[in-house]
C-alpha cells in the first residue's frame, strides 16, 4: 500500500523537522520526541511491507522497495544506535534521508501494478538477498553520516582560534565508534547479501556470476569495503581517515546501487 | 500593598562589605522585623555576591526607615559602631514593580556576576525556605517568590542563557566532552602540581575520570595533589612513559622550552593506535609545542585559546540575556496585574456586603406590610437580588478592570466616596463588623497556612516544604481572587437568574 509509505515519509519528515530544532534550540524534549516519531514512521512502513505480495506492488528486487526497505533499516539502526549512545543530531540528518527515499520510493512504487508478476523474484534468495544488501546500506549510511559528523566536529575542535559550538554534536569518540561497529556490520551484511544474491542468479539463470554492471560495481564497493575493515582493525588507519573513508565508501556504494542501474 | 527592596550586591559593594551583612540564620531578626508596625511581611537573598531585603508594607517612608534600621542593628547585632563608609553609600532602593523586576531579574540570573549561573535559584528558594519557616513571608511576597521562580525556569527554558560556560575550567570540561564520550575509561596525566592545575582537576574529575597521575620535578608536591585526589604521583622524567596512557594531559609547569615536543607526542599516539589525546596548556610560556595541533588525534588548547572560548561564551550569554530581560518584563507585567487586582477585593466585597445589607434589610421591612405567601416572596427575592445585581454589576466590571490596568486607585476611591462606605452611618452599615470580621478570620486562616509550612519542611525536605507551601499560599491567592470573581459573577449570575425567573412569570 503505496500510501502507508507515504504516510510513514511524512512523519518521517516532520519526526527529522522535530530533530532539528531539537538540535538547534536544543531542547531534548523534542529530541526525544523526533526519536519517537521515527518509531512511528518505521512502525507504519512495518504495515507497508505487510501488503508487498498482497497488492499490485513493484518487485522485491526494483528500486523503490530497496530504497524504502533501506530507508526503514536505517532508521531502524539509527534508533537502536541513538538508545545506547548520546548522538544528539542524528535525528534530524536520518529523518529527512528517510523521507527522500521513501518519497521518491513510493513515486516508483505502482511500476509492478498490471505487468506480469515475475516468478523469478518471488523465491526465498531474492528476499533474503534485497533484506541483507538493504540492511548492509543502512549500516553504511549511517557510518557515512558518522564519518560527516565526525568531520565536522574534528575541524571544529582543531579550529585556531577555537571556534564555540553552535550546535551540539555527538562527541568524536561516538561517533567513532558508530563508525567502527556499523562499517563491520555492513561489512559483514554486503559479503552476505551479495553471495545470496549469487545464489539466486545461480538458481534462476545457471551461472553464479553474469558479468553485469551491477554485479561489477558491487564486487569493487565490497573489495573497498574489505580494505577499510582491515586498515581499521589493523590499526592503519586513524579515526578521522576512517571517517573520511566511510562518507567516500558510501558515496560509491550509493552510486553502485543506485546510479548504476538509472544510469548504466 | 507596597513592595520595598532594599540590597547591595558585587556592583554596588565590596565584598569585606557584603560579607558584613551575610547574616548565617536571619530567621530572628527577620521575625523581630516583621513584628514591627512599619514592616509586614519580609524575605532575606543573603549570598556572597549579594544581599537583598524585600519587604511588604503600607507606608513606603516609614518601610524604609526600618530597613535601614535593620540592616544597621538587627542584622549585625553587636556591630553598630563599626567603623568605614556608611551603609547608603553601597545600597540600592527598588519599590513596587522595580523591586519586582529585580527580584525576576536575580531569581533568572540576569543579574549574577556571571550571567546564567545557576546556584542564584537554589540560594533564593533557601532564603525563601528560610521566610516561610520563620513565619515572615506572606501571600503576596509569596506570590512575588513563586512567579519568580516560575520566570526564572521560563527563562532557563526558553533561552539558552545558561548552557555555554563561561569558566576556563568548565569550557575545558566541555571541550573533553565532545571529543570524549565517556570518563569512566579515561586517564588524566598532571603535569605541575600548582592551583591551576588542581582547579582543571577539579572540574575534570566531577565527570568521573577512571584514574589520575601527576608528575611534577619535585616529587613531594605531586604526592600531597596526588593525595587529595586518590592519584598517583609521580617524577616528570617518567614523563614519555606515561604519555600513551593519558587522555587528557593538564600542564602548567615553569620553564622556557615546550616540555611536550613533537616527536614525543606522535611517538605516545602511534603507541595509542591513534586515539585522541586532549592536552590542556595552562603553562606561559606554553608547555606543549604547538606544532603538535596539526597531528591528527591531538587537540591542543592553550589558555588564550580557552578563554577565547569562554569570552565567546560569555558574548552568547549577554546576547540571550536580552531575551531574558522580555520574559521578566512580561512576567513582571502580570504579578502588577495581579497586584493591582488585588487592591480592589476589599471595597468590592464591601460594596456587595453593603447593597446585599441594604436589599435583604428593606425586603425585612416590607414584607410584614405585603402579606407575601413563600412563592411571592421567593419572587420578591429574585427581583430585588436582580435589581441590586444589575445595578452593580457596571461598577464593579469597572473597579476590577481598571484595577488590573493600573489605573484603579481613583476609581476605588470614588466608589468608597460614592457609596460611603467609610461612614458608619451610612445605609447598610452595620454590615461593616461582620465583614471586618470575617476579613481577621481570612488573615488568621492565613496565618494557619503559614504555620504549618515549617513542620513539612522538617518532616519532608525542602522541596515538599516548597510545594505545600505553593499549594497554600496558592489557596490563599485563590481565595482572594475568587473574593473578586464571585463578587462579579455574583452580579452576573444573579441577573441572569433573575432574567429567567422573570421569563417564567
Amino acid at each position: 500500500m503505496v500510501e502507508f509509505h507515504q504516510l510513514a515519509a511524512a512523519i518521517y519528515l516532520a519526526a527529522g523537522i522535530g530533530g532539528l530544532v531539537g538540535v538547534v534550540l536544543p531542547a531534548p524534549r523534542m529530541n526525544r520526541g523526533a526519536a519517537w516519531g521515527l518509531a512511528i514512521g518505521a512502525a507504519v512502513q512495518t504495515l507497508a511491507f505487510a501488503t508487498l505480495h498482497r497488492v499490485d506492488s513493484p518487485p522485491i528486487t526494483s528500486l523503490p522497495v530497496v530504497l524504502a526497505s533501506s530507508a526503514w533499516m536505517t532508521v531502524v539502526f539509527a534508533l537502536l544506535l541513538t538508545s545506547r549512545v548520546r548522538l544528539p543530531g542524528l535525528t534530524a540528518v536520518v529523518g529527512p534521508l528517510a523521507f527522500l527515499c521513501v518519497f521518491v520510493a513510493s513515486l516508483g512504487w505502482t511500476t509492478g501494478s498490471g505487468m506480469a508478476i515475475d516468478e523469478s523474484v518471488m523465491g526465498t534468495w531474492p528476499h533474503i538477498h534485497v533484506l541483507l544488501a538493504s540492511a548492509g546500506l543502512a549500516m553504511f549510511g549511517i557510518a557515512g553520516l558518522a564519518g560527516l559528523f565526525f568531520l565536522l566536529e574534528h575541524r571544529r575542535l582543531k579550529a585556531k582560534p577555537p571556534v564555540a559550538a553552535s550546535i551540539p554534536l555527538p562527541s568524536l569518540e561516538a561517533l567513532d565508534r558508530v563508525n567502527v561497529v556499523t562499517t563491520a556490520v555492513g561489512f559483514v551484511l554486503l559479503t552476505l547479501g551479495i553471495l545470496t544474491g549469487m545464489v539466486w542468479v545461480n538458481e534462476t539463470r545457471g551461472a553464479a556470476w553474469m558479468g553485469s554492471t551491477h554485479e561489477a560495481w558491487m564486487v569493487i564497493s565490497w573489495a573497498i569495503y574489505a580494505g577499510l575493515v582491515a586498515a581499521r582493525y589493523a590499526g592503519r588507519q586513524g579515526a578521522r581517515q576512517a571517517a573520511a573513508s566511510a562518507l567516500a565508501g558510501f558515496a560509491f556504494l550509493v552510486f553502485g546501487v543506485m546510479g548504476v542501474g538509472v544510469m548504466i | 500593598m507596597k513592595i520595598l527592596l532594599i540590597g547591595m550586591n558585587h556592583r554596588t559593594a565590596p565584598l569585606e562589605v557584603r560579607e558584613r551583612y551575610a547574616a548565617g540564620d536571619p530567621g530572628p531578626a527577620l521575625r523581630k522585623l516583621v513584628m514591627s508596625d512599619e514592616i509586614e511581611e519580609a524575605v532575606l537573598v543573603s549570598t556572597c555576591n549579594r544581599v537583598d531585603l524585600i519587604v511588604t508594607t503600607r507606608n513606603l517612608e516609614d518601610a524604609v526607615l526600618r530597613v535601614h534600621r535593620f540592616f544597621r542593628t538587627d542584622l549585625i547585632e553587636g556591630d553598630t559602631t563599626a567603623a568605614g563608609p556608611s551603609f547608603d553609600d553601597f545600597t540600592y532602593e527598588y519599590r513596587d514593580r522595580d523591586a519586582v523586576q529585580h527580584v525576576f531579574r536575580v531569581a533568572s540570573s540576569l543579574d549574577s556576576m556571571v550571567v546564567g549561573e545557576p546556584q542564584i535559584l537554589g540560594q533564593m528558594k533557601e532564603a525563601y525556605r528560610i521566610a516561610i519557616e520563620n513565619e515572615v513571608c506572606g501571600p503576596v511576597l509569596s506570590r512575588l517568590f513563586q512567579r519568580a521562580f516560575a520566570t526564572a525556569k521560563r527563562v532557563k527554558n526558553e533561552t539558552r542563557i545558561a548552557e555555554r560556560p563561561v569558566s576556563v575550567a568548565r569550557v575545558a570540561v566541555e571541550l573533553a566532552r565532545q571529543i570524549f564520550e565517556d570518563f569512566g575509561d579515561k586517564s588524566a596525566l598532571l603535569l605541575g602540581a600548582g592551583e591551576m592545575i588542581e582547579l582543571a582537576l577539579f572540574a575534570l574529575q566531577r565527570e568521573g575520570l577512571r584514574e589520575v597521575r601527576v608528575a611534577n620535578r619535585t616529587l613531594a608536591n605531586a604526592q600531597k595533589l596526588a593525595a587529595r585526589y586518590a592519584a598517583t604521583p609521580h617524577r616528570l622524567d617518567e614523563l614519555e612513559s606515561l604519555l600513551p596512557g593519558a587522555d587528557v594531559v593538564l600542564c602548567c609547569v615553569g620553564g622556557d622550552q615546550p616540555i611536550l615536543g613533537h616527536a614525543m607526542v606522535k611517538q605516545a599516539l602511534d603507541a595509542r593506535r591513534s586515539r585522541p589525546v586532549f592536552f590542556i596548556d595552562m603553562g606561559v610560556p606554553r608547555n606543549v609545542d604547538p606544532r603538535i595541533q596539526s597531528l591528527d588525534n591531538a587537540f591542543v588548547y592553550d589558555m588564550d585559546d580557552l578563554q577565547s572560548v569562554a569570552d565567546a561564551n560569555a558574548g552568547e550569554r549577554r546576547r540571550e540575556s536580552d531575551q531574558g530581560e522580555d520574559i521578566v518584563r512580561e512576567e513582571q507585567l502580570h504579578f502588577d496585574t495581579w497586584m493591582a487586582a488585588l487592591k480592589a477585593v476589599p471595597t468590592i466585597r464591601h460594596l456587595r456586603a453593603r447593597a446585599e445589607e441594604i436589599r435583604s434589610g428593606e425586603l425585612q421591612r416590607m414584607a410584614g406590610r405585603l402579606r407575601l405567601d413563600d412563592r411571592q416572596r421567593q419572587g420578591v427575592e429574585a427581583l430585588t437580588r436582580g435589581i441590586v445585581n444589575k445595578l452593580l454589576h457596571a461598577p464593579l466590571s469597572h473597579l476590577r478592570n481598571e484595577a488590573e490596568t493600573g489605573a484603579g486607585v481613583e476609581s476605588l476611591e470614588a466608589a468608597r466616596v460614592l457609596f460611603a462606605l467609610d461612614d458608619s452611618a451610612a445605609p447598610g452599615a452595620a454590615v461593616d463588623e461582620a465583614l471586618r470580621r470575617e476579613m481577621e478570620r481570612t488573615r488568621l486562616a492565613e496565618a494557619s497556612l503559614d504555620s504549618k509550612t515549617p513542620g513539612t519542611a522538617e518532616t519532608g525536605g525542602e522541596a515538599n516544604a516548597l510545594d505545600d507551601d505553593r499549594r497554600a499560599f496558592s489557596t490563599l491567592s485563590d481565595t482572594l481572587n475568587d473574593g473578586l470573581d464571585e463578587s462579579l459573577n455574583g452580579t452576573s449570575n444573579a441577573s441572569d437568574e433573575m432574567g429567567q425567573e422573570g421569563d417564567d412569570r
